[in-house]
């Protein structure tokens, strides 16, 4: 692979984007921001909690992973030879952070001062790997708090049970930490293992976005890359189990201490599992605007529920993609899950029967696209997500295009495929019965 | 390198805040009503944002107000109660893209204000009092919330704590009251109560965006014609000085897996204070950033630990460190927090902790320029606590703290209270 650089313009937004590559396959995204005071970079790996069997090619070895291991190379990769890299950052007057989800592992940091020096240590710690028996085994037991604290979060219990009745087979129903047990089975060698896979630089990216000039970022992360002997690597084979079409549990019902029952209700979405990035970008805007117009605060039906007291403002609805799955959630707390389920469902059907109107489309398009609007106030928000898209080949800036184009028919067929009463599930946490 | 705002006076006595701004892509604006937090008014300062929001003379219902401010391309209203200190802050804000990315005209700023104008000033009434429906809705979502505090576990601990260290001042007051206080409230009440404070209590209308003043002045003017009464309500000021006779110690069990530790300090500092800058430096030594001895120590060391810090209570002169454990190491996570604390006053801290602790705050304090909302809530924090600073001052008060003024701060801090929720024996 060799360097390329070109420009991604986006007028709706005002925005212009620097996007280069280097040997052997990083991708630099570089978005100038004027008088902002914070630099923001992020550094991701195309790794997730879902990327827990692969090989890759040509070796015909195939790698089993126990639960949470792309959660806990994150933690380590912040402890090397030199102790802990948070000290390093603080130096330099930065915020370090990591996050990981189903599909990405980033690092990353906000400065106002030192950038390029900042920058240098991002992009030095997360190519410079140091796991230990002793540090992986402290890890065991901070990470083990950090389920626990999950464990005892009925909203965070709730989504994990309803991925759970949802997928027979796909990781994507497993907790990304994982559990205690799944953790204690890693190891230095097989943190190295992935490490060595995943943290290949063509299954990488940066996006960094402030006050700043794009040739010169280029040229220091070129530089960075220059001097680490990287050799190219063959394709990462993500092998997927075969998600059976329908769900795995119609209803799962969880005690915690609640003051009331949280209802999560889910619709698989097998379309979604099947579709190229293109289509499943304009799915997940076409979602978007239906389970808007069908749960949003603007409809008869929300209101309808928060007058019977059965919602709070925290009600809401949402559809979420990746090339492997997909699922539609909606829900909240609510003092009688039996009746809010059934309102809902009603709705559904309803919805095939009434369809949408034009005015209610143009109106929640409209939202929507000040929402995007709205949202690219803030470096972290565009940096994190362009990244996710970009590992699924979307491209973000296309978000308001898109929006534009889609339309109320379109809204309506994937409406019906999606919202499918023979492939949803139940997620119920409820108070213990009174002693 | 700091923009600052321009102060103005509505013709009825609200002050406006003006930030002229091309960086960001929306108009920001919102508008406060400062109260004093005590017991007898807290639910009637929770209840009047919910109710209000609900519906206006203009716009009568939820669906109708919604929906016009999705046609303002998704403009969102947000209503909210604040406790700062003892002051409790009624909080409107509208944020709507800024009209030049959408290709229109100037249309936006003008029908945000006209939304939140009619939101806050002119209400929906029946009979002498706000619409029966929404008051007793909103008085069962409000008692729900109540409730609801218990959902998440870290924030009923904090919350916890400040109630029984706090629980013979204003500020031990939770910010949407008790439960008890909603039955009392009738719709009347509420509208005279409403009535009184939007006449006399003290009103803050912000504005950032890329807006000339002269506009702004004029539609705010317009959207916020009503009138006031000129004699204004004096709140008065936050209790700092309360003494500690004993260190008090609470414990509670429920079926849960972590223990919460949470430790409640006096420190005798308040917002106004000379020695504010120091007791930023010394709370972020100590348990700030990841780089402080509480997360180096305790979690990182001791692996006790996902979660551990110090935050301030600014207004109330607090420290709170809160820490999510096996309930089996507390002894040994309390003697590890309670020897940071002890070398924060015998002076035991490196010259890298003193330095990296000022610059992670002066990267704080600079990069609050790039949020609208960091924006109006520093400058907010700022009429609470009777001083207003800016960034550029705070920064010079952070470089310019030395060991000597840690160390002043370190000798008056004290325990309070410490709170423990404990999983239940055999719990699950």
């Amino acid at each position: 692979m060799r360097e390329k650089f070109r420009l991604i313009e986006n007028r709706e937004l005002h925005e212009t984007l620097y996007h280069y590559r280097f040997y052997p396959g990083l991708d630099l995204y570089v978005l100038p921001r004027a008088d902002y005071q914070k630099k923001y970079a992020v550094f991701s790996t195309h790794f997730g909690s879902i990327d827990n069997h692969f090989r890759v090619e040509p070796d015909p070895e195939v790698t089993e992973l126990p639960d949470g291991v792309a959660h806990f190379l994150e933690h380590k990769l912040f402890e090397d030879e030199r102790g802990n890299v948070f000290d390093r950052f603080a130096a330099l007057g930065a915020s370090p952070n990591a996050f990981t989800s189903f599909t990405q592992t980033s690092y990353l940091f906000s400065c106002t001062d030192n950038f390029e020096q900042n920058l240098d240590h991002l992009l030095n710690f997360v190519q410079e790997p140091y796991f230990t028996e002793k540090t992986v085994q402290k890890e065991q037991g901070i990470i083990g708090q950090e389920i626990k604290m999950y464990e005892d979060h009925p909203h965070w219990r709730v989504f994990f049970n309803l991925l759970a009745g949802l997928y027979q087979k796909h990781p994507a129903r497993n907790d990304i930490a994982g559990t205690v047990e799944s953790i204690s089975q890693i190891t230095p060698e097989l943190l190295y293992r992935c490490y060595n896979t995943f943290y290949h630089p063509s299954n990488m990216a940066v996006f960094v976005v402030g006050d700043l000039d794009p040739d010169r970022v280029g040229r220091q992360v070129k530089e960075n890359m220059a001097g680490r002997d990287y050799k190219p690597m063959g394709e990462i084979a993500r092998l997927l189990p075969e998600e059976p079409a329908g769900i795995n549990q119609e209803k799962t019902v969880q005690e915690l201490v609640v003051s009331e029952p949280i209802m999560f209700l889910g619709f698989k979405d097998n379309r979604a599992a099947k579709l190229e990035s293109g289509p499943l970008m304009r799915r997940e805007i076409l979602m978007e605007l239906v389970l808007d117009i069908l749960f949003g605060s603007s409809e008869q039906l929300y209101n309808e529920l928060y007058r019977d007291n059965l919602i709070d403002e925290n009600f809401g609805a949402e559809y979420s993609a990746e090339t492997s799955y997909g699922y539609a959630l909606i829900g909240g707390e609510t003092r009688d899950p039996d009746q809010l389920y059934g309102r809902i469902m009603e709705a559904v059907n309803n919805l095939k029967k009434e369809g949408i109107t034009a005015e209610q489309f143009e109106r929640h398009r409209r939202k929507i696209l000040g929402g995007y609007i709205r949202r690219f106030n803030s470096l972290e928000f565009i940096a994190n997500n362009y990244l996710a898209y970009r590992f699924r080949d979307n491209e973000m800036f296309d978000l308001p295009s898109i929006l534009q184009e889609v339309s109320r028919n379109e809204a309506m067929e994937v409406a019906v495929e999606n919202l499918d009463p023979s492939s949803h599930a139940l997620s119920l946490v409820v108070p213990p019965p009174e002693e | 390198m700091f923009t600052n705002y321009s102060e103005h006076y509505l013709p009825n006595g609200i002050r406006l805040l003006f930030m002229p701004t091309d960086k960001f892509k929306t108009i920001s604006m919102a508008l406060f009503l400062h109260q004093e937090l005590n017991r007898q008014v807290a639910a009637l300062n929770a209840l009047l944002p919910a109710v209000l929001e609900q519906g206006s003379r203009q716009y009568p219902d939820k669906l109708t107000l919604q929906r016009t401010l999705e046609n303002l391309y998704g403009s969102d209203l947000t209503a909210d109660i604040l406790k700062s200190g003892e002051r409790h802050v009624i909080a409107f804000g509208c944020e709507t893209p800024h009209d030049k990315y959408l290709g229109k005209n100037g249309a936006l700023l003008r029908k945000g204000m006209s939304v939140l104008g009619s939101v806050t000033g002119d209400p929906l009434t029946e009979n002498g009092g706000f619409k029966k429906d929404y008051v007793s809705q909103e008085k069962n979502q409000l008692i729900k919330d109540i409730r609801g505090m218990l959902n998440d576990k870290v924030t009923y601990a904090y919350e916890r704590c400040i109630a029984l260290m706090c629980a013979e001042e204003r500020f031990g007051t939770y910010k949407l009251g008790q439960i008890e206080d909603y039955d009392q409230i009738d719709r009347e009440a509420l509208y005279s109560y409403y009535q009184k404070i939007f006449s006399r209590n003290p009103i803050d209308l912000y504005v950032i965006g890329d807006l000339k003043e002269e506009e702004v002045l004029e539609v705010a003017g317009e959207a916020f014609s009503f009138s006031r009464s000129d004699e204004q309500s004096k709140l008065t000021a936050t209790e700092i000085k309360r003494p500690v006779p004993e260190v008090r110690y609470h414990e509670e069990s429920m079926a849960v897996n972590q223990a919460k530790l949470v430790l409640g300090y006096r420190t005798y500092t308040g917002y106004g204070d000379a020695q504010y800058c120091p007791l930023l430096v010394y709370s972020g030594i100590l348990g700030a950033f990841p780089h402080s001895k509480l997360f180096m120590k305790v979690r990182e060391e001791a692996g006790l630990a996902y979660y551990v810090h110090s935050r301030l209570e600014r207004h109330k002169g607090l420290m709170v460190i809160s820490a999510g454990i096996n309930c089996d190491d507390y002894s040994q996570a309390r003697d590890i927090i309670d020897r940071q604390l002890e070398d924060m006053a015998s002076g035991e801290i490196s010259d890298t902790e003193l330095d990296n602790t000022r610059r992670g705050l002066i990267n704080r304090l600079r990069s609050q320029q790039d949020s609208p909302t960091q924006l109006i809530s520093t400058h907010l924090d700022g009429s609470i606590g009777g001083r207003t600073y800016t960034a550029q001052e705070l920064i010079e008060g952070i470089e310019a703290v030395d060991r000597q003024e840690i160390r002043a701060v370190a000798e008056k801090i004290k325990l309070d209270t410490v709170y423990v929720l404990r999983p239940r024996e055999g719990g699950s």
